[in-house]
């Protein structure tokens, strides 16, 4: 019979059945903010690009896509990506029906809950080739390896990186 | 007795749905006028000359020609239009219309085009004033949902993703959006270049209107074997069988 720890992290993903809208979004994460225990989140689903990447209209700007600001647990944040998908580690098992009970009463709409193993543990080449060696391995599996280098957002509590300099 | 076509088999509600699409029997729900319609195409400004590849027919003085003296040019054809597309998308969450049954719908009811299919998106070419009256074709009938279907030049993913909140299909472009009032309003042309005016497209069709009036098989709709647990499958999955038997078995024939 295999025992598991109930001190061990555990990993999670939250599927809601719809893309939030920006101020949902908010609300689910400072719920889950608020129920405690995260080591790490991330946040997955469709770029929102500020102008239109390719065709005839190439370069005309979307308005919709831009200054969609949402405030998580006091840090402020510029969306890039539609919210579609949460995972997220937690300290331990016991965080689990709090963070049910989170998302329950922040979506209006069914979702999925998922616990499996959704960070990677070892640096990938991709890692490597952007970002050299990784000290600090919580980072792994925040970075979409599709993403430019300048694209990425890292908030941490100590302090908030956002390097999107040019806009696309 | 006069011959009436098939044109697909089965007696579920999809079945029947995908049979008036390719009789282009369909019911007439909303009437987006046609300035709006070329607005969002976005090829010529409304009002503006259409832009042409050859002179009149009449005045180029055809061939003779049995062919052509059999088949009526088009409108576009006999004015010497250029060729102009229209693309659309559709959502799998039970939009009304899918890329096959456009162009089926294209093929068999539309002269002089060109229709394309592709796993996520369906594009029609034909001359200008041609291809205007077909899209506007499209968007009047109940082919189209204007919250699940929508036309798109480019960047069309969104026909596979999930619903946003307000059961809109999702548009990484946002070239439409749902007005308080409960309109969806298209706000740019169909390759993201805003509008000058946000053109009203009508309400959305409820979830269990756009279920009625799907032409998607979907495990949690109507499947496509029929109804769950009857004893006998739906013809559309016997003829669907056939066919796969005849391109299997008799399609292949090294000689």
């Amino acid at each position: 019979m295999v025992t598991t720890s109930d001190t061990e992290s555990i990993q999670v993903e939250i599927t809601p059945s719809r893309y939030l809208m920006p101020a949902t979004a908010q609300r689910l994460l400072n719920e889950i903010f608020g129920n405690g225990g995260i080591i790490r989140i991330t946040i997955h689903g469709p770029n929102l690009p500020r102008s239109v990447p390719y065709g005839p209209g190439r370069g005309a700007p979307i308005a919709e896509n831009r200054d969609l600001l949402i405030e998580v647990a006091g840090q402020a944040f510029e969306l890039c990506v539609k919210v579609g998908r949460i995972r997220l580690e937690l300290e331990n098992e016991t965080f689990l029906p709090g963070l049910k009970a989170a998302c329950e009463r922040a979506l209006p709409f069914t979702f999925q809950m998922k616990r499996g193993k959704f960070f990677h543990t070892r640096q990938t080449i991709t890692d490597y080739a952007k970002y050299g060696k990784v000290e600090d391995t919580r980072i792994l599996g925040l970075i979409d390896p599709r993403a430019k280098k300048d694209r990425m957002a890292v908030l941490s509590e100590v302090q908030v990186t956002i390097d999107d300099k040019e806009e696309r | 007795m006069a011959y009436t076509p098939q044109f697909y088999p089965g007696s579920t509600s999809v079945g029947i749905n995908r049979r008036k699409h390719m009789s282009g029997n369909l019911e007439k729900l909303r009437d987006i006028p046609e300035a709006d319609v070329v607005a969002i195409m976005g090829h010529r400004a409304p009002g503006a000359d259409y832009s042409s590849t050859h002179p009149p027919l009449k005045e180029m003085g055809e061939p003779d020609c049995p062919i052509r003296q059999i088949v009526t040019p088009t409108a576009g054809a006999a004015a010497g239009d250029r060729v102009r597309y229209s693309q659309w998308t559709d959502s799998m969450y039970f939009a009304p219309a899918i890329p096959y049954w456009r162009s089926y719908w294209g093929a068999i009811n539309c002269k002089g085009c060109d229709p394309g299919t592709l796993s996520g998106r369906q594009i029609i070419e034909a001359r200008e004033r041609d291809i205007e009256a077909y899209t506007k074709a499209q968007y009047d009938s109940e082919m189209t949902d204007v919250a699940l279907c929508s036309m798109r030049g480019c960047t069309v993913h969104g026909h596979s993703l999930r619903l946003e909140e307000n059961g809109m299909q999702f548009d990484m472009l946002s070239r439409t959006e749902m007005g308080a009032d409960g309109n969806v309003y298209g706000i740019k042309d169909q390759v993201g270049i805003p509008l000058d005016r946000k053109i009203n497209l009508g309400k959305p069709m409820s979830e269990a209107e756009a279920k009625k009036r799907t032409t998607i098989f979907r495990a949690d709709g109507v499947p496509m074997c029929g109804k769950v647990g009857a004893r006998k499958y739906d013809e559309a999955v016997d003829a669907l069988h056939h066919m796969w038997e005849l391109r299997s078995k008799w399609g292949f024939r090294p000689e």
